[in-house]
């Protein structure tokens, strides 16, 4: 173990230095008409990496995650589950449905590199502020439509989509869960948030692109083709065999060993499959002899359907006399993967991820201390960053509209009066705190 | 290309970003040169497969014996000397072989490094730099060079350290995100015990989770690169990629200490918002809100199980989960999952409709792979390859692009298929050269 590397990687990803490096995204506006987490975790993402973000959500209710929460949890007036893809946005209350409130969104269109929506196919271009609409007036536009089944397709139309209906519709769920059970739902919105990660991508190619070329382009997303995306081998197995991929719990049909085992004191994922891993493994058992015995040296031996079950068994055996930590470094000594199911709680505690900066605090203007994810990829010249969170419906109407787009403070007071831009409703999940002072966080004035 | 204002949105957009024809199109990042160094591993592979996609010029690397990725099937099936989960990730890669345990391996690493843009490895942390072609060694000859390495427990980090030696895997990946604590069969007398365990995504989430971040980084530095004309270190460590598509639970437990749990079909924030059994299988029904619960109720014509749970929030009571859950499986059980589908769609357009229901069938792979949308939208691929014959692989997600469309455009190739052309065309190096190295072990 070479320690010297450990300590040059910690240099160069610091991330106690991150806001003394520059923002790969720096001078990118985004403009958001979203709702729920496919869409809004978009901007969200490219925020983290220095977007500017406008996100436009209803005067009054705002955007419909703001109501959703844990059992009806709401902290200080807002819902985590709506913080989670919403940080660093300027939230104005605007309604493009009106004739100024369209007008306001296309001069605001005019300003941005990206425009992502996640509305019904064919809304936006309806009320006229559309791709086709927008590329004429802006015409590097950057237009991401994310939503269930495509902008056009025999289930375009009609069918709303959430998350678990992309879990459903992919084959996800009867994948996912034990032999003979029903078909497992995830724990999370999971279909929506890697839509999102690879929607941002492309995203994020096409920004490359018109760096290249100055030329911007519309991208399209469903939620469910990208579930089927990261399906690894389920569809060149069905087409090859003409059987469905089974459900399997927790063991990997294409690696061998690889399961959760139950321990004395809780439960640990154990993983080998190269010569080396498996012989660790073997050794860590006090059982060096099935290293080489045939029916598990060669992996593809192995992963035979009778021998799988016997080597799984014989670790299962093993590991309920053991405890999880006495495994896990077993593992760090041997060679094999082993580690703990971790829940919130370890990672809030975890000196590694606390360390690594993918948990941090976040000292907002409004809520004060949150604590977040930090960014995925750990970057060493331009690392991601949180400035702020989530915040009440329309706060930065006036940052945004005076500051971004030049009106006069009297111009936003009267679009303020006759209902096209506007701040929140007085409802739980769209209001600041009860104790909030009316000024401190506003960014302007 | 017909005109703007005369035909509707659907037909305007299909013209122009049918993955039919994307072919004909730019690609976003073909002035990009990738070296994937992984071993073993679908998050190295999946990220570079996404680059690949986008036209990258994408050169694998494999000891001379393959990519003991080719041997993760499952059971072990094998078409000709590969196994399914390659036949899906090889594609649009340039597949030569090399041997980083020589030295002469290594220098022949190095050189071609100094051309790329773009190393991806997915070894324990500090191996490659240990062998002398990590990042520090790599960038003295190509300062511009973004390299991106990705293990589970990253390249730094107290837990990195002690488990430098663990291999990064899929499973433990997922164990590690969070996520899996909260997938599963709940804590019910009725569910046996086997079952009530922390449950995995069925596909490698883990490993796509961390590949698809990884791409993230890799653009994003591409793009810094093009403003400041320098290279940068990556680091992705798959579970912090999952992590990043919890929900809302880091936020939850630090604002109330409270943990979600396992919930199986029910769901902690929205109800109901689950799947119930139909006379021939499964479907998934939503109608959280307090308007589409109305809606459902009404076309349940079940309206008292409205106003026995009025409110989101009696909805979101635990102990009424099950109640709702029985009396919705109630109605369900009489209906196939193709009436029940039309019955809500039906409710949904009717003129006089105050909210909406989600619903969709639980399709089994096999449903899927035979639904015409798919097909005509161009999700499923049908590829045939010189020596792994026909089959049928995912398209690119970002298929449906304007201007530079992903694409499928090779499956994979056999172990060192392009040695000759990629050696060749980027070092010089002629048959005869490739013969001694070959016989010295070398590639």
């Amino acid at each position: 173990m070479n320690r010297e590397f450990f300590e040059w990687a910690k240099q160069e990803l610091d991330p106690s230095k991150i806001f003394l490096k520059p923002e790969a995204l720096k001078g990118v506006r985004v403009l958001e008409l979203c709702t729920l987490i496919f869409g809004p975790v978009v901007p969200d993402w490219l925020s983290e990496f220095g977007a500017e973000v406008i996100k436009v959500e209803l005067p009054g209710m705002g955007d419909t995650m703001r109501y959703v929460t844990p059992y009806g949890f709401f902290w200080k007036n807002i819902s985590p589950a709506f913080q989670e893809q919403n940080h660093n946005k300027y939230h104005v209350g605007l309604d493009v449905r009106t004739p100024k409130g369209k007008e306001l969104f296309i001069e605001l269109a005019k300003k941005c590199d990206v425009v992502v929506e996640n509305l019904r196919a064919g809304t936006m271009d309806k009320w006229g502020i559309g791709y086709r609409q927008l590329r004429e007036v802006n015409p590097g536009i950057i237009y991401l439509a994310n939503n269930g089944f495509g902008q056009w397709g025999p289930f375009a139309h009609g069918r709303p989509s959430y998350d678990a209906i992309a879990q459903s519709v992919s084959g996800l769920m009867t994948i996912s869960g034990f032999p003979g059970r029903m078909p497992l739902k995830s724990g999370v919105w999971i279909g929506d948030f890697t839509g999102g990660c690879m929607s941002t991508v492309a995203v994020l190619a096409a920004l490359y692109y018109r760096e290249r070329t100055g030329k911007g382009q519309f991208i399209e997303f469903s939620q469910g083709e990208n579930l089927i995306r990261w399906l690894d081998w389920t569809w060149v197995y069905v087409h090859l065999t003409g059987k469905d991929r089974p459900q399997a719990g927790n063991r990997d049909l294409a690696i061998c060993p690889s399961d959760l085992f139950e321990c004395k004191d809780g439960y640990i994922a154990i993983t080998a499959f190269t010569e080396d891993e498996f012989r660790g493994l073997c050794e860590a058992m006090e059982k060096p002899e099935l290293a080489d015995d045939p029916r598990f040296k060669e992996p593809l031996e192995r992963l035979k359907d009778e021998n799988a079950k016997e080597l799984l068994a014989i670790i299962r055996e093993w590991a309920k006399d053991k405890t999880v930590k006495e495994i896990d470094e077993l593992g760090a000594e041997y060679g094999f993967a082993a580690s703990p199911v971790l829940d919130a709680k370890d990672q809030y505690y975890s000196e590694h991820w606390w360390s690594r900066g993918a948990v941090v605090e976040v000292d907002d203007p409004i809520y004060g201390k949150l604590v977040e994810w930090g960014s995925a990829p750990k970057m060493s010249e331009t690392p991601g960053r949180h400035k702020w969170g989530a915040r009440p419906v329309g706060i930065d109407n006036e940052h945004v509209f005076v500051r971004i787009l030049g009106l006069s403070e009297e111009e936003v007071k009267a679009l303020e009066e006759e209902g096209t831009i506007g701040k929140w409703g007085d409802r739980v999940g769209a209001k600041p705190p009860e104790d909030w002072d009316g000024k401190t966080g506003l960014f302007y004035p | 290309m017909t005109d703007v204002k005369q035909l509707p949105w659907e037909e305007w957009i299909k013209e122009r970003d049918n993955p039919q024809d994307a072919w004909r199109k730019p690609e976003a990042m073909d002035d990009v040169v990738v070296i994937d160094a992984s071993y073993g591993n679908y998050a190295g592979l999946f990220a570079s497969s996404i680059l690949a996609e986008f036209g990258a010029f994408t050169i694998k690397i494999e000891p001379p014996g393959g990519d003991i990725a080719r041997k993760m099937t499952p059971y072990g099936m094998l078409v000709k000397d590969t196994g399914l989960a390659y036949l899906v990730e090889g594609r649009n890669k340039y597949h030569i072989t090399l041997n980083l345990n020589t030295e002469e391996g290594r220098e022949i690493f190095k050189e071609l490094a100094s051309y790329a843009d773009v190393v991806i490895e997915t070894a324990r942390p500090g191996e490659f730099d240990a062998m002398g072609i990590g990042y520090r060694q790599l960038k003295e000859l190509n300062p511009k060079l973004i390299y991106c390495a990705i293990h589970t427990y990253g390249q730094f980090g107290p837990e990195a350290e002690k488990n430098w030696k663990k291999p990064d895997y899929d499973l433990i990946d997922q164990a590690r995100s969070g996520i899996m604590a909260i997938t599963g069969e709940p804590d019910d007398p009725d569910v046996p015990d086997e079952v009530k365990v922390p449950t995995r995504e069925g596909n490698w989430m883990g490993w796509y989770s961390g590949g698809c971040w990884a791409a993230f980084g890799i653009i994003t530095a591409l793009i810094w690169r093009m403003k400041s004309g320098k290279g940068q270190f990556i680091d992705v460590a798959p579970p912090e990629a999952e992590a990043k598509f919890c929900d809302y639970h880091i936020q939850w437990y630090h604002q109330s200490g409270k943990l979600r749990g396992r919930v199986g079909a029910y769901d902690s924030a929205v109800f109901p918002y689950t799947f119930v059994r139909t006379k021939d299988g499964v479907c998934f029904i939503s109608g959280f809100s307090d308007v589409n619960w109305a809606h459902l109720c009404k076309i349940m014509e079940n309206p008292e199980l409205k106003d026995k749970f009025p409110t989101i929030f009696d909805r979101l009571n635990p102990e009424n989960q099950p109640k709702i859950h029985h009396a919705i499986e109630e109605w369900s059980q009489n209906l196939t999952s193709k009436e029940l589908e039309e019955k809500v769609m039906k409710a949904n357009l009717a003129p006089d409709a105050v909210g909406v229901v989600a619903t969709a069938k639980v399709n089994r792979p096999s449903e899927t792979l035979e639904e015409e949308h798919w097909w005509v939208r161009g999700t499923f691929q049908k590829v045939k390859d010189p020596y792994y014959g026909e089959f049928v692989v995912q398209a690119p997600a970002a298929n449906k692009m304007t201007e530079t469309p992903a694409r499928l455009k090779w499956p994979l190739r056999p172990v060192g298929a392009d040695n000759l052309f990629v050696y060749k065309k980027f070092l010089g190096y002629g048959p005869s050269v490739l013969k001694k190295l070959k016989e010295k072990g070398v590639i």
